[in-house]
């Protein structure tokens, strides 16, 4: 399923993942649409833009997770706004694109997406990377719940951060390509479970069930 | 300095509120005293010039292009004429028995009205004709007589100076609206562009770059333009600070980012002193430099910045041709070495370390920690 407000783009995706041997079961440009079509088509993978006219990438995605649960969301982004792809992230995609990305690229990442994987441009590892050093400085009221990445994981995701392949990673590292795929997967789980976590401590500190 | 800011026409409401007042004034002493006056049926028409003097410009005042000498000279001379005429109204005998003039208490308002157009100066003038023409008026000197006098100087001082203020604050007001418009204006530029361009020419790249030829120059280009076009409308603003101040690293970083560069980083500002931020940036274009001139072109960079508590790291990884490392040493302990030389020697200066790795055929990676302080 692709969901992408601009036409043009909207097409020629969905032609490349035909060409490719993907079958597109819909495609819309809103984002409330999306969520609507996304419980009837149950998609696998959707193609989502993170910038839509009617909502937030983030209230898209919290739509489509709870529409179809388990679906996994790549979403692409012209503009690359980073607090947004960092919510967004939290919010539970399972990866990032940058539109300007070659054909080659955007249809591996669509691969790996569809088999579980997670997408992880530099620019994203940078972002996750971050996120952990502000969630471990900030006030410690949050009773030691501050999620922390263990040595190995920060130090794959740095070399994420610096553009190496998850195979020359492995190399590096002497790890199998398998882990150091889990890792990647870890940090971006711990974040995600973190978000969820706050939001029901939000969701109760304001007497909400 | 008679420029029609915002913040003055309160105080021309105020003038004009404070001339009325003293009008009701002028008419109660005027009833009470009528008796002892030398000619008292000469005093209701110059009670009434007062008050159509007082409604006039209330009116006059209330539009600023109106504001100018013509209507302030007006306004000081029937002023001036209405105390003089008490000389012969009231008579000289009761005004030296301390019987008040016909314009008592409204004879200041013009002088507020000078300062509150001419600042201090105008104020101060204003105040000096109008102080004379009340002692001359009155043939009364003593300390009580002057007194009078100095209060209205110290009141077109006051006055004159409140606007000098009200003058510098309207144009710092109007400085930040400016600012602040130009700032929407670019989120709205953004937005379009967005919305539009950029994801046109990510298309054109996009769909062109497995072409050959012209087509493919094309999108490569068009990649590029991307690239810069993305850095524009997302960069984060560096303002102008002195060099103790804190500046955010990436405003100064982000604009490196392009089809070839990638620019990895937190996602909110990376606060460092405006001084080290500059020795940083430096040190990041030389290393980005250095690709250029002895990699092949469309060798890829990535850059990481990391936002320690105690320190900042930046990482610039290539993945171009290396160097071997006896060349690296080698190269460096004859001087010849300007890159890593210009890199050492700005980071040391900021009590930070570098450490360059480097192998044939793997590329060169460039790592930088600075201490926050």
């Amino acid at each position: 399923m692709v969901v992408d407000d601009h036409p043009m783009w909207r097409d020629g995706v969905a032609r490349d993942l035909a060409a490719a041997g993907y079958e597109v079961v819909a495609t819309t440009g809103e984002g409330r649409q999306a969520v609507r079509i996304a419980a009837a088509a149950r998609p696998d993978v959707v193609v989502l833009d993170l910038q839509l006219p009617d909502i937030s990438g983030v209230e898209v995605i919290n739509g489509l997770l709870t529409a179809v649960p388990g679906v996994r969301v790549l979403m692409l982004s012209a503009s690359g706004e980073q607090q947004s792809v960092l919510d967004a992230v939290k919010a539970g995609a399972s990866g990032y694109l940058l539109k300007s990305a070659a054909q080659a690229e955007f249809l591996d990442a669509v691969g790996r997406t569809a088999a579980g994987d997670t997408v992880f441009t530099p620019g994203l590892a940078g972002l996750v990377l971050g996120e952990f050093r502000r969630l471990a400085v900030e006030p410690a009221g949050d009773d030691g719940m501050a999620p922390k990445l263990t040595e190995r994981e920060t130090e794959v995701l740095r070399l994420v951060a610096k553009g190496l392949s998850y195979r020359q990673i492995a190399e590096r590292l002497v790890l199998s390509h398998r882990t150091v795929q889990n890792h990647v997967q870890n940090t971006l789980g711990k974040l995600q479970l973190h978000n969820r976590v706050e939001l029901t401590r939000y969701a109760i500190e304001q007497g909400l069930d | 300095m008679a420029e029609t800011s915002g913040l003055q026409a309160p105080l021309w409401r105020a003038v004009a509120v404070y001339r009325i007042a003293a009008l009701v004034y002028v008419a109660v002493l005027v009833v009470r005293n009528v008796r002892d006056y030398e000619r008292p049926m000469l005093v209701w028409p110059v009670l009434a010039l007062t008050a159509g003097w007082t409604v006039f410009t209330t009116y006059a005042y209330s539009v600023p292009s109106r504001r100018k000498p013509p209507l302030l000279a007006a306004d000081l001379l029937v002023t001036m004429a209405v105390m003089a005429s008490s000389a012969w109204i009231v008579g000289a005998d009761a005004l030296r028995h301390g019987t008040p003039t016909l314009a008592v208490a409204w004879h200041v308002a013009p002088v507020i009205a000078w300062a509150v157009a001419g600042g201090r100066r105008g104020g101060i003038a204003a105040a000096l004709a109008m102080g004379a023409t009340d002692l001359i008026v009155r043939n009364h000197w003593d300390q009580a007589a002057y007194t009078g006098t100095v209060l209205m100087l110290l009141a077109a001082l006051a006055v004159g100076y409140l606007v000098g203020i009200a003058e510098v604050s309207q144009r710092r007001l109007e400085r930040a609206i400016q600012l602040e418009a130009a700032t929407r204006e670019r989120e709205r530029l953004a937005r379009d562009i967005h919305d539009s361009v950029l994801q046109v020419l990510a298309l054109v790249k996009r769909r062109g770059a497995g072409l050959d030829g012209e087509a493919g120059e094309l999108a490569r280009l068009a990649g590029e333009q991307e690239a810069a076009l993305r850095t524009l409308v997302t960069g984060r603003s560096a303002e102008p600070v002195d060099e103790r101040a804190e500046v955010d690293l990436m405003a100064l970083l982000d604009p490196y980012a392009s089809a070839t560069v990638s620019v990895a980083a937190p996602a909110g500002a990376v606060r460092l002193p405006s001084r080290t931020a500059n020795e940083v940036t430096a040190a990041v274009a030389a290393a980005l430099d250095n690709v250029t001139r002895h990699c092949d072109p469309g060798t890829k960079v990535w850059v990481l910045v990391e936002d320690e508590p105690e320190s900042v790291t930046v990482s610039v990884r290539d993945d171009g041709c290396g160097i071997a490392a006896d060349r690296l040493a080698e190269a460096e302990s004859q001087g010849r070495l300007g890159v890593a030389q210009s890199i050492r020697g700005r980071i040391a200066e900021l009590g930070g370390t570098v450490r360059i790795t480097s192998a044939p055929g793997q590329g060169t990676e460039v790592e930088m920690t600075v201490p926050r302080s």
